[in-house]
């Protein structure tokens, strides 16, 4: 639990180091709200957190992607309710809609009528990790202009197709690869795009130039991150004597 | 079909990093050109970026995965690619192994959450 919040602390303070230097670009885990929806529901039966999903949504209404982190959150402190009931039920209507089952929609009203209720009853709990986290983020997120509100959604929703990314590996070792292990790559990928264009902002702004990245940029990025291990250094094997 | 990709790794040491006129791996289409440029606007780029950065950022990648799936294929069970090897590659390197980390529990639990549902549904 301790490690969980010290990594949640430090993406957070990442994230806005980053803001303040480049307008925008954060640092965080992205989600399809349709499944995030399907956590929410299975939670449900459990007894806990089920007001939850109006926090979940809990954004700006720019904003569609959702607070994910690697645990449901559990929040106290959101933005705004009105906006997150509404958001929760537009969720439960993209549900319907991909479901397209009578049933389905049958449980629609009861269980956001269940939402509405304990969204009301979730301000006495007590703020828990991901509770602080999801107050955090919202603060965060209140303070973004709309340029970045606009670049954190594209931030959340941008992903490498885990389908091709298994193709590729496919391609390399000749026999299929699990689907885990597409999943992780992707979000490896993703990570080091990041790692990579943020190397590359800065050495753009080094050298007092601006942004559309030039090739050049990326270049220099690379070699500086080349020395900080970036690479997984195939080639160069340590000479011992 | 595997020596195809081999060829970036060669090239490494010859500054490599893809583009220009060799191309690179010589790709034929450009796998990831759409979802690279939503991932350069979000991280801070222009929301068009210039096409040969797009370019080279896609060779990054391409050499970046080929890498860690050649290295996960020798560690661990050979000739395959686990998901441990891919974790015990990046253990080094926090961000990328928070993000995995967080990747795979949140999948299970997407798992176990469909599960779920789908029992609920035929339960009522």
């Amino acid at each position: 639990m301790a490690a969980l919040w010290k990594r949640t602390s430090r993406m957070i303070s990442c994230a806005m180091l980053r803001i303040r230097r480049w307008k925008g670009s954060l640092r965080r885990r992205s989600c399809v709200d349709f499944c995030y929806f399907l956590i929410l529901r299975s939670a449900r039966p459990t007894g806990r957190q089920t007001g939850v999903s109006a926090e979940m949504f809990a954004m700006p209404q720019g904003l569609k992607g959702s607070n994910r982190d690697g645990i449901p959150d559990d929040p106290d402190g959101h933005l705004e309710e009105p906006r997150a009931r509404e958001r929760a039920l537009s969720s439960q209507d993209v549900m319907d809609l991909t479901e397209g089952d009578k049933e389905a929609s049958a449980s629609a009203p009861p269980a956001a009528k269940r939402r509405k209720r304990d969204t009301k009853g979730k301000k006495d709990r007590k703020p828990t990790v991901d509770a602080e986290e999801a107050q955090r983020m919202a603060t965060l997120l209140s303070a973004m202009s709309e340029e970045q509100l606009a670049r954190y959604e594209v931030f959340r929703r941008s992903a490498f197709p885990k389908a091709r990314i298994a193709g590729l590996m496919q391609s390399i070792t000749g026999r299929s690869v699990p689907e885990n292990v597409a999943i992780a790559m992707a979000g490896i990928a993703k990570v080091f795009v990041g790692e990579v264009l943020e190397e590359a902002l800065e050495v753009c702004e080094m050298w007092g130039e601006t942004p559309p990245l030039q090739p050049k940029h990326l270049r220099e990025a690379v070699r500086r991150l080349k020395p900080k291990g970036l690479f997984p250094n195939f080639n160069y094997r340590k000479i011992t004597f | 079909m595997a020596d195809d990709e081999e060829d970036p790794t060669f090239e490494e040491g010859n500054e490599g990093i893809g583009g220009g006129a060799e191309g690179g791996q010589g790709k034929p289409k450009r796998l990831f050109s759409k979802e690279l440029r939503c991932m350069m606007y979000a991280f801070g780029d222009n929301q068009n970026p210039y096409t040969e950065s797009v370019d080279i950022l896609e060779d990054l990648v391409i050499k970046f995965i080929t890498e860690m799936t050649h290295k996960a294929m020798s560690i661990g069970r050979q000739g395959r690619v686990q998901v441990e090897d891919i974790v015990f590659l990046i253990r080094k390197d926090p961000r990328k192994f928070a993000r995995v980390k967080d990747l795979l529990t949140m999948n299970e639990e997407l798992k176990r959450a469909r599960k779920a549902f789908d029992e609920a549904d035929y339960g009522s």
